[in-house]
């Protein structure tokens, strides 16, 4: 028999969780891993907390409890813990911190990394375990070798006395019998060795010589390899399949209906990809299918014509200050769907040995891994480990965890390890999207270009509801699904109808001063999945906040940086940041037929400006050189703060020229690079970067250099053109 | 049976002759560095050197590789004795995520045999077929710019021949 009928049964949803903003602030009880730390230590090393390991041979290995998916944060954060142990970073061994709640994020109350936060929230805990320990090993040391600890000093993972260097490692078996101390104290900046001074990636080398280990990498002996075919409508299950045909496929071993479509697993993920193109299937109907693209945009409209939205901040009496507004504007701003597209399809490995577990995948949320696999196989939490490996690329996509669920099903149905991988089709078309934004924008100015009133008003869908109810199966691994259906239900209907979803809203008004302020929004949800996407929502707020401060300075005759500059009285730090940029687009020579346009957009606590040197050809726009300022407070290294920014520009600026997931009849239109098109060299503008240290303690930069290029590019399109483009992504008329 | 070069050892591969390049140095090989992206010669993680020309081997048959020369990204350098591209990318702290970083060195390891003085614009056109979603594409530039500038008597033809 080669067709099966499904029957409709309650399948585990996929477990989402954080990629952009802050989301779940409080701790889930039960949600994090309190057993024993997941480290392999010789009885003879000193694991003396969570983060760190220092074997008798001097190796110092440092657990990072954020994932590395290109930002930096191994690099970031083994320099912020070797600054205070006194090790320079690369001379430590960096490893991905398996699941343990000693590695929550200490805002999230979960382990995750999103936010653009691991620097900022682990910024002083990291040092305090790094300064604590450096004194343990000095009091060590001290007994040892029979000197006050006072008499001794550290360099680069020695004990330093006189002309003497002892490695660290010397003193770890004494250390492992004294009392860890606590509260010791910090360095002041003005000693910093490491922190805010240049040196490579600790993953540079691994990454240029095609070393560094992905998910995709992991290889296992008897693996067997599974792609799954998905219904092309998001949330469809299969009524019947026939797989008659790829049963006689070479290589093929076994098809299976799980929760997601149907998998076909092979002894290659060749000759599974090859026979899951012989597979049909038959998917049920759901309201999604009657949405197309231009449906989303008119229900959007509909929902803001209807001015009913909730209330996420008000101030001030609007119309009042509309009426004392020397200059009014409105205008509606859009930015539609989008998909992350990281560079590796994501993917999971699988080995279920008896009672024990074993993950290989590169997610931002290791606990939530292991807490789907509790929930999925019953084993006992401890016997469950997650090995974090490189991600190739995040962006928010990496949170959620649908691969993790599919392997896990396959490999309890086949008993076998198992790999599942995404092809970038299923990527773009199965995946979980930035969600479509309409926002309209009222606002008035003084004379002096001061705002007298604001009005915003965001119609689309939420992503924390739908990040929740992926989330909670994993979060919440022994409650019921009746139970967490409910929870889920009551969080939607809270934010479809009484609250605001904080991302929906995020950036509308809050970069400026603006006494006089009214925010409101309407949730419209088509049912396309929706997540965190780099910058969350300050990637389309910011694109309608800039556009609008640039058109008021227009029909006010007013300069673009003294609008802005006016409104940020009482924000000293970003003032800073655009009387810098100011300056810099002052003295910028422009080639004849450039133009230059202005934005600046806080967000994640970073404060960005951003300067775009445009031209336009035959109507095309072409971005020929980015200046961004920035003030992210300490920059622990600034390579890597630069870093961030030329890749926010560029992601940026892929959504702003080309990024567009369009529905036809709720399937995604776009398959691959050739309809989904990402920035090519030839079309990368030069980027230069100057960065205000302030001083103060560091904030987010991975994800506030994208928010500001979108419409710095629109500004300058229309000094160009007299076009104002108000719609994403940016075509001329 | 399709006999070739890899990476200086002659290897025999026994599987369908239609499978891609790509899927045959990474499942039969067992040589990880190059990568999966697109699977439809549109990225460019992938890319390896046949016979010294860059390739996108995810849409390469392995048949087409008969009698010739492959070199992966193993093959160019190794941690222990980088090539010098591979040196400029670490000097210049190029990767990001780092995933399509064997294919873009790949890629300008074959520009720079060719024409060891590309300019910027043969830059451009020669790297546009690899693309880096984390946006590294200045510090490519400068990197391979770093190498041809100062070739040194570099060749990477030479190395490869040798290797």
């Amino acid at each position: 028999m080669s067709t099966q009928i499904l029957s409709r049964r309650h399948f585990l949803k996929s477990s989402a969780l954080v990629g952009g903003g802050v989301v779940v602030a409080v701790t889930l009880p039960g949600c994090s891993f309190d057993g024993e730390l997941p480290i392999d230590a010789a009885d003879t090393a000193l694991v003396p907390n969570a983060f760190l390991q220092i074997t008798p041979d001097n190796k110092i290995i440092f657990y990072c409890p954020a994932d590395e998916m290109g930002q930096g944060i191994r690099t970031g954060l083994a320099t912020v813990i070797g600054e205070e142990l006194d090790c320079h970073p690369s001379n430590m061994t960096v490893e991905a911190a398996g699941s343990h709640e000693d590695y929550n994020n200490p805002e999230f109350g979960l382990q995750l990394t999103g936010g653009s936060s691991a620097v900022r929230v682990f910024y002083e805990p990291l040092r305090q375990v790094g300064a604590d320990t450096r004194a343990l090993i000095l009091a060590a040391a001290a007994r040892d070798l029979g000197i006050p600890a006072a008499q001794l000093s550290t360099d680069n993972g020695h004990v330093i006395t006189g002309d003497q260097r002892y490695p660290y490692g010397d003193f770890v078996v004494t250390a492992a019998t004294l009392e860890m101390p606590t509260e010791t104290p910090v360095k002041d900046a003005s000693a910093f060795k490491y922190i805010g001074t240049h040196f490579a990636r600790i993953d540079a080398e691994a990454k240029a010589t095609g070393t560094a280990n992905f998910g995709i990498d992991v290889d296992l002996p008897d693996m067997v390899y599974a792609v799954v075919l998905r219904s092309p409508v998001a949330g469809a299950k299969a009524v019947r399949f026939d797989d008659e045909a790829v049963r006689r496929q070479p290589g093929v071993q076994t098809v299976l209906p799980i929760s997601s479509g149907i998998a076909v697993v092979a002894d290659s993920y060749w000759q599974a990809n090859q026979a899951a193109k012989k597979l049909t299937v038959e998917w049920e109907d759901v309201a999604l299918m009657a949405v197309d693209s231009t449906q989303v945009r008119a229900d959007l409209s509909a929902a803001l014509d209807a001015d009913d939205g909730v209330e996420a901040a008000s101030e001030g009496d609007f119309e009042a200050g509309l009426a004392a507004a020397a200059n009014t504007q409105s205008a509606e701003y859009f930015a539609p769907f989008l998909a992350h597209a990281p560079m590796e399809p994501v993917n999971a490995t699988l080995r279920i040995e008896g009672d024990r577990a074993d993950l290989w995948t590169g997610v931002q949320v290791v606990g939530a891994a292991q807490g789907l696999l509790e929930r999925l196989t019953g084993l006992p939490r401890e016997n469950i480990r997650v090995h974090n490996q490189y991600l190739g690329g995040g962006f928010g996509r990496r949170a959620t965890l649908t691969h993790v669920v599919e392997v896990t099903e396959i490999a309890m149905a086949t008993g076998k390890p198992v790999q599942v991988l995404w092809s970038r089709e299923d990527d773009l078309r199965h995946g979980v999207y930035r969600p479509a934004s309409l926002m309209r924008l009222e606002a008035g100015i003084d004379a002096n270009g001061k705002v007298t009133a604001w009005q915003a008003q965001r119609a689309g869908g939420n992503v924390t509801p739908e990040t929740l109810e992926n989330a909670l199966p994993a979060l919440l691994p022994s409650m019921p699904d009746g139970l967490l259906g409910g929870l889920h239900g009551a969080v939607e209907f809270i934010f479809g109808n009484w609250a605001v979803d904080h991302p929906s809203v995020e950036g509308l008004y809050e970069t400026y001063s603006m006494p006089t302020h009214t925010i409101t929004h309407t949730t419209v949800d088509h049912g396309l999945p929706l997540t965190f996407w780099r910058s969350v929502g300050h990637s389309y707020s910011g694109f309608a906040v800039e556009s609008m401060m640039d058109e008021l300075a227009v029909s006010a005759g007013l300069d673009p940086v003294a609008l802005r500059l006016k409104n940020l009285e009482d924000k000293p730090r970003m003032q800073r940041v655009v009387q810098r940029a100011g300056e810099l687009m002052v003295a910028m020579e422009v080639p004849e037929g450039h133009h230059l346009g202005f934005a600046s957009h806080s967000s994640f606590f970073t404060d960005v400006a951003e300067i775009a040197e445009v031209s336009v050809t035959d109507g095309k726009i072409r971005v020929h050189k980015v200046t961004c300022v920035v003030d992210c407070g300490t920059a622990v290294n600034p390579d890597t703060v630069r870093a961030q920014l030329e890749g926010g520009v560029m992601f940026a600026l892929t959504a702003a020229l080309y990024g567009e997931i369009d529905l036809d009849k709720g399937a995604v239109v776009q398959s691959n690079f050739h309809d989904y098109p990402i920035l090519r060299m030839d079309e990368a503008p030069a980027i230069e970067i100057e960065i205000i240290d302030s001083g103060t303690a560091p904030t987010g930069i991975g994800e506030p250099g994208v928010p500001p290029l979108a419409p710095a590019v629109a500004n300058a399109v229309f000094r160009a053109t007299g076009q104002r483009l108000r719609e994403l992504p940016l075509r001329l008329a | 049976m399709i006999t070739f070069m890899l990476n200086g050892h002659q290897v025999v591969f026994n599987g369908d002759p239609q499978t891609p390049l790509l899927w045959a140095i990474r499942d039969e090989f067992k040589l990880k560095g190059s990568k999966f992206g697109c699977g439809a010669g549109l990225c460019g993680a992938c890319t390896m050197h046949l016979d010294g020309t860059a390739m996108k081997t995810c849409v390469l048959p392995i048949a087409a590789v008969a009698g010739k020369t492959v070199t992966t990204i193993e093959g160019l350098g190794t941690p222990d004795s980088m090539h010098p591209l591979q040196q400029a990318w670490v000097e210049h702290n190029v990767p990001q995520c780092g995933y399509c970083q064997s294919g873009q060195i790949m890629a300008a390891a074959a520009l720079l045999a060719a024409n060891p003085d590309a300019s910027e614009a043969d830059i451009d056109t020669a790297m546009a077929g690899n693309i880096c979603r984390c946006g590294c594409y200045p510090r490519i530039k400068g990197a391979i710019q770093s190498v041809a500038i100062n070739t040194l008597g570099y060749d990477a033809m030479a190395e490869e021949a040798a290797s």
